[in-house]
């Protein structure tokens, strides 16, 4: 009983934030309801719509592809800085760089996604760039763009979370034992060979962490799709979670929003469901 | 297999020196340790011959080649380290097969070498767990064996036993000797552990302050110190250094006179001191024995009984405490008065700057 009395507080919290809203989205899923109005039972019609309507659909794949940037780009690039700058974190050097790259983290996302916005608009720094070394042909306004917009969107996000993930895989690789990278070039290993056989093994928790926060924020991203596309030109840059708030608060489909954010928590599981398969410690 | 020799190699850390100039000649199949405390180099000169640490200055030859600016992978020598530094996603098998794996050994050549090194380490039952499923001393002998597969020149070993037990350390160190018979292979060795030093090596070094202060084989160094630095650092207990000075010398020897001692010291002759002079009396602990009228008179102030004999010390006259180590389990008490003698051929003398007379 005293065991339950000590739990009580994180479990009533657990329950009220989390277990109640989930279980009451489950819910509505089931429902044909404005929000206001009546509501009325609707059958898996709502999961139906989810899973064939060509343009929800688009929608989750736009997720997907965002996961290329937002996951691919951070942990390739934190592992690189991460493998360039092992051996000088002690030191002003380390202190530097770890600062740098962790700045993007702690720059709100508003303010990230409204400069980001400028940088691509038509006069933006990046056309200006490709401008500068006679590249006019590829100057365009990126958000706008309907091929363009959603990597676009996908730089914003990788910029934003490789401070993350590079701070991570710097705080990782400086558990390694450097004896094992001593070890190693006494067994002839190169460069390659020890970030292949040393670093990347060693970092396999931090790896699995940086994907699964990554895969997280690129499945159930709105912050950075809402200030710098609204979802747009069209809906190539919509996300699921946008529109979930667009289908409950604009065009009152709650339950149709509700369906729509069960089936991205089920793709969130199932996408993290190998990520903490490859990361467990292998007894 | 072969030789290894250094030259004037010196190591700095921006201003700080921190090896001064090392000369040193190091026979095929010699079994030579690095001794010293803490600090004194000893690891740094290691990490030099494998080339871990740039020198500054100097030359580093490993048989007919001098390898300054060869890689680590190509000096054809192979380390185990304090840490062990076992891959610890790998298996004991690849493991030891690693360094075999990236020089592109055929699968069925390294399978073969991988599984003699077993066998000569007696860890063939292990070769398919993993660093973390094995003891201190399984997992030594994973770093061993990873060693001898490559089959390299020299092979180097960094305190590889001091994170052991001591039973398991004095296992270990029967096994070291035994594998450096049957390889017949050059070691170096670098320790603070000086039982490990007299056991194992062939050759000693002991280093104080990045200068090499004594080479010789265990007994050399034991029985003739070349100075005071190296009298105190070899033997268990230590050597006792008492200051004196010169009474008189003549014919038949020296007599040594001092503050500390109830009565002269008389030596042999043959020792190269003039009447006057200010010298230190060295007299290990196991060559003094109880003696009524012998010149080590003094309090009892601590008694360690350790079966085979007992370790007393005492404090003389002035203040001066040494140790002696005498057989049997005498039945010495704490605060009585007694006197010890010395054999007088068992005496080493140290002129003023601490070197031997």
């Amino acid at each position: 009983m005293t065991a339950w009395l000590f739990i009580a507080p994180a479990a009533i919290a657990y329950a009220a934030f989390v277990l109640v809203p989930l279980a009451m989205s489950f819910y509505y899923s089931f429902l044909r309801w404005d929000g206001i109005g009546e509501a009325r039972f609707h059958g898996l019609t709502n999961y139906l719509t989810v899973l064939t309507d060509p343009k929800l659909l688009q929608i989750i794949g736009n997720a997907f592809q965002l996961v290329g940037y937002f996951t691919i780009i951070p942990v390739l690039l934190g592992l690189a800085v991460a493998s360039v700058i092992r051996g000088h974190m002690a030191g002003p050097f380390g202190t530097a760089t770890r600062t740098i790259l962790f700045l993007p983290q702690v720059i709100p996302l508003v303010a990230a996604g409204i400069a980001w916005s400028w940088m691509f608009a038509s006069t933006g720094v990046v056309n200006q760039g490709l401008r500068a070394i006679g590249m006019s042909d590829w100057a365009r306004g990126w958000l706008g763009d309907f091929v363009w917009a959603l990597p676009a969107v996908g730089i914003i996000g990788a910029w934003v979370l490789l401070g993350l993930c590079t701070m991570l895989l710097v705080t990782g690789i400086t558990k390694i034992d450097p004896s094992l990278y001593e070890a190693a070039r006494l067994d002839g290993a190169r460069p390659w060979h020890e970030f292949r056989y040393i670093t990347l093994p060693g970092l396999r928790q931090e790896i699995a962490v940086c994907v699964t926060l990554t895969v997280i924020s690129a499945l159930a991203s709105f912050d950075i799709v809402y200030i710098s596309t609204l979802g747009g030109p069209g809906i190539t840059t919509t996300v699921p979670g946008l529109e979930i708030y667009r289908l409950a608060f604009a065009h009152r489909q709650v339950g149709l929003a509700s369906a729509l954010a069960i089936v991205l928590m089920v793709l969130v599981l199932i996408s993290i469901a190998p990520i903490q398969w490859f990361a467990r410690e292998k007894k | 297999m072969a030789g290894l020799t250094l030259r004037s190699v010196r190591k700095n850390y921006g201003e700080v020196p921190v090896i001064k100039g090392v000369d040193l000649d190091i026979a095929h199949g010699e079994f030579v340790v690095f001794v010293g405390p803490s600090g004194c180099g000893k690891s740094t000169l290691l990490r030099m011959i494998a080339g871990l640490e740039d020198i500054s200055d100097g030359q580093i030859g490993i048989g007919d080649r001098v390898v300054n600016d060869v890689e680590p992978r190509d000096r054809g020598v192979a380390m185990v380290f304090q840490s062990y530094a076992l891959y610890p996603h790998m298996s004991v098998y690849d493991n030891v097969g690693f360094g075999l794996k990236l020089a592109g050994t055929p699968r069925d050549i390294r399978d073969r070498k991988i599984r003699e090194a077993a066998k000569v380490l007696q860890m063939e039952h292990l070769l398919d767990r993993r660093p973390a499923q094995l003891s201190g001393g399984q997992r030594q002998r994973v770093a061993i064996g990873r060693a001898i597969v490559r089959q390299p020149d020299v092979f180097l070993f960094d305190e590889p036993l001091s994170n052991l037990d001591a039973a398991l350390r004095g296992d270990m160190r029967m096994e070291l000797a035994r594998l450096h018979r049957d390889l017949d292979a050059t070691m170096i060795y670098v320790t603070h552990d000086q039982v490990e030093a007299m056991t194992l090596a062939d050759k000693i070094v002991v280093l104080d302050a990045g200068i090499v202060q004594q080479v010789g084989s265990p007994l050399d160094l034991y029985n003739r110190p070349a100075n005071l630095f190296v009298a105190g650092f070899i033997g268990a207990p230590k050597m006792n250094l008492v200051s004196a000075r010169v009474a008189a010398v003549d014919d038949s020897g020296l007599t040594l006179a001092s503050d500390a001692l109830a009565a002269p010291v008389v030596l042999p002759g043959g020792i190269a001191a003039a009447n006057g002079d200010g010298v230190t009396l060295g007299i290990r602990p196991h060559d003094l024995q109880v003696e009524s009228n012998g010149p080590f008179r003094g309090q009892v102030q601590l008694v360690e009984r350790l079966g085979n004999e007992t370790i007393i010390r005492i404090a003389l006259s002035d203040g001066v405490e040494i140790t002696a180590a005498l057989p049997g389990q005498g039945a010495f008490a704490i605060g009585s008065t007694i006197a010890l003698g010395l054999r007088p051929e068992a005496a080493h003398i140290f002129d003023a700057s601490g070197m031997r007379l």
